[in-house]
């Protein structure tokens, strides 16, 4: 349940099935609506994780 | 040095066609708009559902509420507003969104979210979307209530 990757994927999830019966009304432009929106979040983020690689982390941040 | 004279005027254009307004797409009215937007933001997918779209009304339903779910598995913090921080004002209206459920969050079940547990950002974003969520529901149900969507 906490692994960073299944929690972008779920939320990737929710939201584009969101979207995608919001703003489309057949099942074939859902399902191309749903598909664009879910690959985008979710390969924009491991694209984004790449980009932050090289970065270095830095210390853990304090618990308030 | 200009050849033309200073005065002169410059040649005035050709009328442009201008092509015929196309008319916006309207549907029948159904049922009041208000009381659509009421029973819309109170329960996610009650709105579609009043307005007989049964399938939209019950997979909304489902999304918002496996969001509100997750977030609170996650314990993450549904926002109220703070002294002297005006943002947590804007994450309070759009953590209100989910209508009932937030009151039954936070009042009911003394629900505030744990800061130090894992999860606590990831389930912050989690129940702020599902309040976003059923704002926009409200917007689409309201829409559909005054005949401007299908």
């Amino acid at each position: 349940m906490l692994s960073h990757f299944f929690l972008m994927v779920l939320y990737a999830f929710v939201v584009s099935a969101f979207f995608a019966l919001l703003w489309r009304r057949g099942r074939r432009e859902q399902a191309k609506l749903f598909l664009q929106l879910f690959l985008g979040m979710v390969g924009g983020g491991l694209l984004v994780a790449y980009l932050m690689y090289p970065f270095p982390q830095g210390p853990p941040a304090p618990i308030p | 040095m200009a050849d033309t004279a200073p005065d002169a005027q410059p040649a005035a254009r050709p009328a442009t066609p201008v092509p015929p307004a196309i008319p916006a797409r309207t549907f029948a009215p159904v049922g009041h708009p208000v009381v659509v937007a009421v029973a819309a933001w109170l329960i996610p997918g009650l709105g579609h559902v009043y307005l007989r779209r049964w399938q939209r009304g019950l997979a909304f339903f489902l999304l918002v509420v496996v969001s509100l779910w997750v977030g609170c598995q996650l314990q993450g913090e549904l926002y109220r507003v703070a002294p002297n921080q005006p943002l947590s004002l804007l994450g309070t209206l759009g953590a209100m969104g989910m209508g009932i459920p937030y009151w039954l969050l936070r009042y009911g079940l003394g629900y505030s979210g744990d800061i130090v547990a894992a999860g606590h950002e990831y389930g912050t974003a989690f129940l702020l979307t599902a309040g976003l969520m059923n704002w926009l529901l409200v917007l689409d149900a309201w829409d559909i209530s005054r005949g401007k969507k299908e």
